[in-house]
């Protein structure tokens, strides 16, 4: 049964295995992260492919202006970013303002230093197929147009794709089982707009900064897909860096880090690249105290214990 | 063990003995069975309104017609390599671990290593004592839980790093093994062993000359029988975020590229295809036809080493052994897990945080009541999935098996039917799963039709290993007294194959039921789903309860798995 | 051959094996009931007796493996009872047993079930070692020149036949180099033409290296033309115990006789 050409064979695959190995250097090998790095990340809520562009640039701008190594570690859902920070095998990540909140609670003196201008003011879009036939709506009360039809949140842990748009779905009176079938949790603000587009869902939400960047883009196709409903306003997206960064890197290093993103220039050509790529004129200071409103929405949907 | 499983030819009466005491043994376990399958069926939703989502069939065309264009671009066929290469890196690592923990959890769980220690073993009085006991129970936790719990809990302690995998990977696989391999050895012929014994020589050296030779080939066909299950284990855990194929495939789907999907769908298929191929030969090499052997000592396996033919066998061993010892370090290199966190003081300091944040568990009435209609619809998603797999597969494995005669059209309805089977579980179930909820809303039967997709792919190869291996004489005494082919099949071949095949499918339910938490990570229903929305929450006190009653249910299963499979035996 | 334990050999009194009212149960089974004997080095002693008499029992309390349920067993003037499960290997390496099916390791080479006889002096290390790479190949060579077989060194070991492989069994007693060899029903695997072979190289062996030999028969003839002394078993008691010139065929007959 097992004649020489089977061994060949075998061997053979070791062989190629082997070469193919050296060939492609481990990955591991490629990032392994000197104690001295600064190691930052982000909650992925995007297609992975934007964010590692995204971070790839902003991780060069640190590293020229803090003067220190700075590399970007891609993570694949929300739980595990927040995990990470909290182990410490991040410095700093660019949370949403749910996630933000469940670092800061695992973490003591973690702090909430830095984010978008748009953060301060940040809304969620209701949309819709157009196929659906749902009209578009000013008032809250609107949102019971949802019931009987089938949609989509985003990641669990979002909270401009779930945590938000839940909470103002309850305060219209409209319960997660008044929808048709359960809700989807499409995993991202962009697979969100794909499934909606393409009617696997009638009706979805979404981060309205990611949704005005598609749009501008061109990805959307609009005779498709129309947004139904802009939310009140809410804190977001910010920085969160842990406080042990300082003895790695100084004292005012987290300082430093502020002025670095306060420093970007939307009239300076390489900066404006990353803002436009946050979708941001410019970045601002924020604090711990502004999320302490969606720390309550958090406890009350049970995100929060 | 009775022989009626075996494949060792033995019935020559065209009624053969395994139908007679399969319908007697089996007639309680085939009614529970049917009553259980139609409760499953009910409680994972099947009458349910609001099942179907038509909208999405859109994306199913989609994606489907992708297929004929998959992306072959030279920069997506290096990432593919080499995603290949890290699932098949953690796949080794792994298994190579899960060996280690399996041979010496093994021989500390077998009831001959603890006899052989004995002085009067043969004496009436010899009894196995409480080590035997205690180390079969310390394997019995890490077997129920699946590597995807493994991977989530080893992550908060070791941080991002490859070492996570490997160990997710292999402490369940350590513990599996650990548990067949003993039963092994407990079958193994003694009685060079006891020769020796009884000659002054010390257990392990006995061991090392009178019972480990001869249990070798069984044990050499068992290890390659879990680097199958190892390199789709490695899948799935990259699904969680280990990297490799799993991953890639993952993120293609989140971002709806299906071109790419394909591409990375096909390696996966080729890798899966080569190691099965690779391991069906070897294993007949050794003399070991049988892929996995779930009913507990059977005759046939002890008989290995008799059968094995001395010269490709021992050249086989020859070779696994100088692959093992290549491939082992180069995977280990290429994934370079941190050892060294097994030992940091950070490690301990973790693994003492998270043990205080899960106790103690959420047991307040309202979680247990949440609980227990979860731990229904769980149970229920397996035993759905398991009786759909088993159905298809046992329709499925006849086409599936090698056909005696190499007609065209027998052969070319084997190989389309070999390549579905091979497809089907090649493919994750959670990515499964994740396509079927394109189609279907979330809930517990998304889940359970993707469990189901996976296992008909493994049952209906098993299935067809059986029927291959099984008494060709009483179909051919029946064709050759007139009846046709249909009623040969009838009555000489499924009578024989089908208590094996049953068997089989109980087996996998056990795996089945573990396997309903990584549908539930991807939003299909049960306790996994729950478990997905607790460890978002950060809610470790629910966690905890959520595992026991995850662990009550397998173990439940196990039982009840273990005891219908003796009853139709 | 070498090295036996001098301790020991000079612990022998002058007999080998001693029972006193020895019974083993088996549940409510009795296999051995009341059995007393005294074996004394160098006898050629034949246990005979129907299937079921005991006699691989009392082969088994010979050779330690089987504890009894009463009575006193001295196996080389030691107290079995009284022997820790390392003392007792101690004891055990001098008595050789050779197996009717013949008990050797069908999947490996003849080399390495003949160098199982070293397992008592060798330690786990050199024992795994000379899996890979045979140790003292000139010590089993010798071994198996002395039972016939000189070329059947590498030969995989379930390639020969059942003549062949006991005297691979007896090749390892050899190595393992016992005061004691105990044969338990060595010929009734073996081609008829064959086992006078056998039985013949046994006692030449014994008398050439000075071994005693208890050995349990179902063909009476061997017991008559190869031994000494025979002992008849039944239902698990001592019927007779005597030279062999004093056995009758009468003895003979009530051993056999099936119950009524």
């Amino acid at each position: 049964m097992f004649r020489p050409s089977k061994i060949g064979f075998a061997l053979a695959l070791c062989a190629s295995a082997a070469l193919a190995a050296c060939a492609a250097p481990p990955p591991a090998a490629r990032q392994a992260a000197q104690p001295q790095t600064f190691v930052i990340s982000a909650i992925p809520d995007q297609d992975p492919e934007k964010l590692n562009r995204l971070y790839g640039k902003v991780s060069d701008y640190l590293k020229e202006q803090l003067g220190v190594q700075v590399v970007y570690k891609p993570v694949t859902d929300y739980a595990a970013v927040v995990n990470a920070f909290r182990t410490g095998d991040v410095d700093m990540v660019w949370f949403g303002g749910l996630t933000g909140v469940q670092a800061r609670l695992q973490v003591d003196g973690a702090q909430a230093i830095i984010q978008r201008d748009i953060d301060a003011n940040f809304h969620s879009v209701f949309i819709a197929n157009a196929a659906a036939g749902i009209q578009p709506f000013d008032d809250i009360s609107g949102l019971t147009a949802l019931k009987g039809r089938t949609f989509t949140f985003g990641s669990e842990s979002s909270t401009s794709g779930r945590l938000m748009p839940q909470f103002f779905m309850n305060k219209a009176g409209v319960a997660l089982s008044d929808l048709k079938g359960e809700p989807g949790f499409s995993g991202s603000h962009d697979k969100t707009i794909k499934l909606v587009e393409a009617g696997t869902y009638e009706a979805g939400v979404l981060n309205e900064q990611v949704w005005k960047s598609r749009l501008a883009a061109g990805e959307v196709d609009t005779n498709k897909v129309i947004v139904i409903w802009r939310t009140p306003a809410y804190y977001d997206y910010h920085w969160v860096v842990r406080p042990d960064v300082e003895q790695k890197f100084g004292a005012g290093f987290i300082q430093r880090v502020k002025q670095a993103f306060l420093a970007l220039d939307a009239a300076n050509p390489a900066h404006k690249e990353i803002l436009d790529l946050f979708g941001a004129q410019k970045f601002i200071e924020t604090k711990n105290e502004n999320y302490a409103d969606i720390e309550a929405v958090a406890r009350q949907i049970g995100k929060i214990k | 063990m009775s022989s009626s499983l075996s494949s060792t030819p033995r019935a020559t009466t065209w009624a053969p003995q395994p139908l007679r005491s399969f319908l007697k043994g089996g007639r309680l376990v085939a009614i529970v069975t049917l009553l259980a399958v139609a409760w499953s069926a009910i409680q994972a939703g099947l009458f349910r309104g609001d099942l179907i989502n038509v909208g999405g069939w859109a994306l199913v065309r989609q994606f489907f017609a992708a297929a004929l264009r998959p992306e072959l671009s030279p920069d997506f066929l290096l990432l593919t390599l080499e995603a290949t290469l890290v699932t098949f890196a953690y796949a080794i690592s792994g298994l190579a671990l899960s060996l280690v923990i399996g041979f010496v959890g093994g021989l500390l769980s077998s009831e001959v290593w603890w006899l052989s220690r004995r002085p009067h073993r043969q004496s009436p009085t010899a009894t196995l004592g409480s080590p035997w006991l205690i180390a079969r129970s310390a394997l019995a936790v890490p077997r129920a839980i699946h590597e995807a719990i493994w991977g989530l809990f080893l992550v908060r302690i070791l941080g991002l790093d490859p070492l996570v995998a490997i160990l997710a990977l292999g402490l369940p696989f350590g513990a599996i093994t650990a548990k067949v391999f003993s039963e092994i050895l407990d079958e193994t012929p003694r009685d060079a062993l006891h020769a020796l014994l009884n000659g002054g020589a010390p257990p392990a050296r006995a061991m090392l000359y009178g019972l480990l030779p001869r249990a070798l080939p069984n044990l050499t066909s068992y290890s390659f029988y879990r680097l199958e299950c190892a390199i789709r284990s490695a899948t799935v855990l990259g699904v969680i975020g280990a990297g490799g194929l799993g991953y890639q495939i993952l993120l293609s789907l989140q971002s709806l590229r299906y071109q790419e999907m394909w591409t990375l769908m096909a390696a996966l298929l080729v890798l899966s295809g080569l190691t099965d191929w690779l391991s069906a030969h070897i294993r007949h090499a050794l003399g070991a036809p049988t892929r996995l052997d779930v009913n507990l000592g059977a005759d046939c396996a002890a008989e290995a080493a008799v059968r094995a033919r001395a010269t490709s066998g021992s050249r086989a061993l020859a070779v696994l052994l100088a692959a093992a010892a290549v491939l082992t370090p180069l995977s280990l290199w290429y994934v370079q897990p941190d050892l060294g966190k097994l030992f940091a003081p950070r490690t301990t300091m973790l693994l003492g945080d998270m043990l205080r944040q899960m106790f103690p568990p959420d047991l307040s009435p309202a979680n247990v009541v949440t609980l227990f209609s979860l731990s229904a619809q769980t149970l229920a998603m397996s035993v759905f999935a398991i009786a759909l797999a088993g159905l298809f597969g046992i329709l499925l494995a006849y086409p599936a098996a090698h056909p005696a005669r190499r007609a065209r059209g027998a052969m070319l309805a084997y190989s389309a039917v070999r390549v579905f089977l091979l497809f089907c579980r090649a493919i994750p179930a959670p990515v499964w799963a994740l396509l079927i909820l394109f189609v279907m809303f979330p809930g517990p039967l998304p889940g359970a039709l993707a469990i189901a997709v996976h296992n008909l792919g493994i049952l209906g190869r098993l299935i067809a290993e059986a029927v291959e291996n099984a008494d060709k004489r009483p179909a051919a005494a029946l064709r050759h007294a007139g009846a046709s082919s249909a009623q040969a099949f009838l009555y000489g071949t499924l009578p024989i194959t089908l208590p094996q095949s049953l068997a089989y499918i109980f087996y996998r339910w056990e795996i089945g039921m573990r396997e309903t938490v990584i549908v539930g990570f991807v939003g299909a229903g049960g306790l996994g789903r729950l478990l997905t929305e607790q460890l978002s929450s950060f809610d470790y006190g629910g966690v905890t309860a959520t595992l026991i009653a995850l662990l009550i249910l397998t173990f439940i299963v196990d039982l009840l798995s273990t005891a219908a499979r003796r009853a139709i035996r | 051959m070498s090295t036996r334990a001098p301790g020991i050999h000079s612990a022998i009194p002058t007999a080998i094996f001693e029972l006193k009212g020895v019974t083993v149960r088996y549940g409510a089974l009795a296999a051995l009931q009341d059995v007393s004997l005294r074996i004394e080095a160098g006898e050629r002693v034949a246990l005979i007796g129907p299937s079921g008499a005991g006699k691989s029992t009392l082969l088994g309390v010979l050779n330690g493996s089987v504890a009894p349920t009463g009575g006193e067993v001295r196996l080389l003037g030691r107290d079995v009872a009284r022997l820790s499960a390392r003392a007792l290997r101690q004891v055990q390496r001098q008595i050789g047993t050779v197996y009717q099916q013949f008990n050797l390791t069908p999947n490996l080479s003849v080399i390495h079930n003949v160098n199982a006889g070293h397992l008592g002096r060798w330690s786990l290390a050199k024992a795994a070692f000379s899996l890979v790479i045979p140790l003292e190949r000139e010590t089993a060579a010798r071994a198996l020149e002395n039972v016939g077989i000189a070329d059947k060194l590498y030969e995989r070991t379930s390639h020969l036949s059942g003549g062949q492989q006991q005297r691979v069994a007896i090749a390892r007693v050899l190595v393992q180099d016992p005061v004691a060899i105990l044969a338990d029903e060595p010929i009734s695997s073996i081609d008829p033409e064959r086992s006078r072979e056998i039985m013949t190289l046994l006692r030449e062996l014994c008398d050439r290296l000075n071994k005693t030999l208890v050995v349990s028969l179902h063909a009476l003839e061997y017991a008559y033309s190869h031994c000494d002394r025979i002992i008849g078993l039944r239902e698990g008691r001592v019927l007779f115990d005597l030279p062999v010139g004093q056995v009758t065929p009468a003895m003979v007959e009530t051993l056999y006789r099936i119950r009524a």
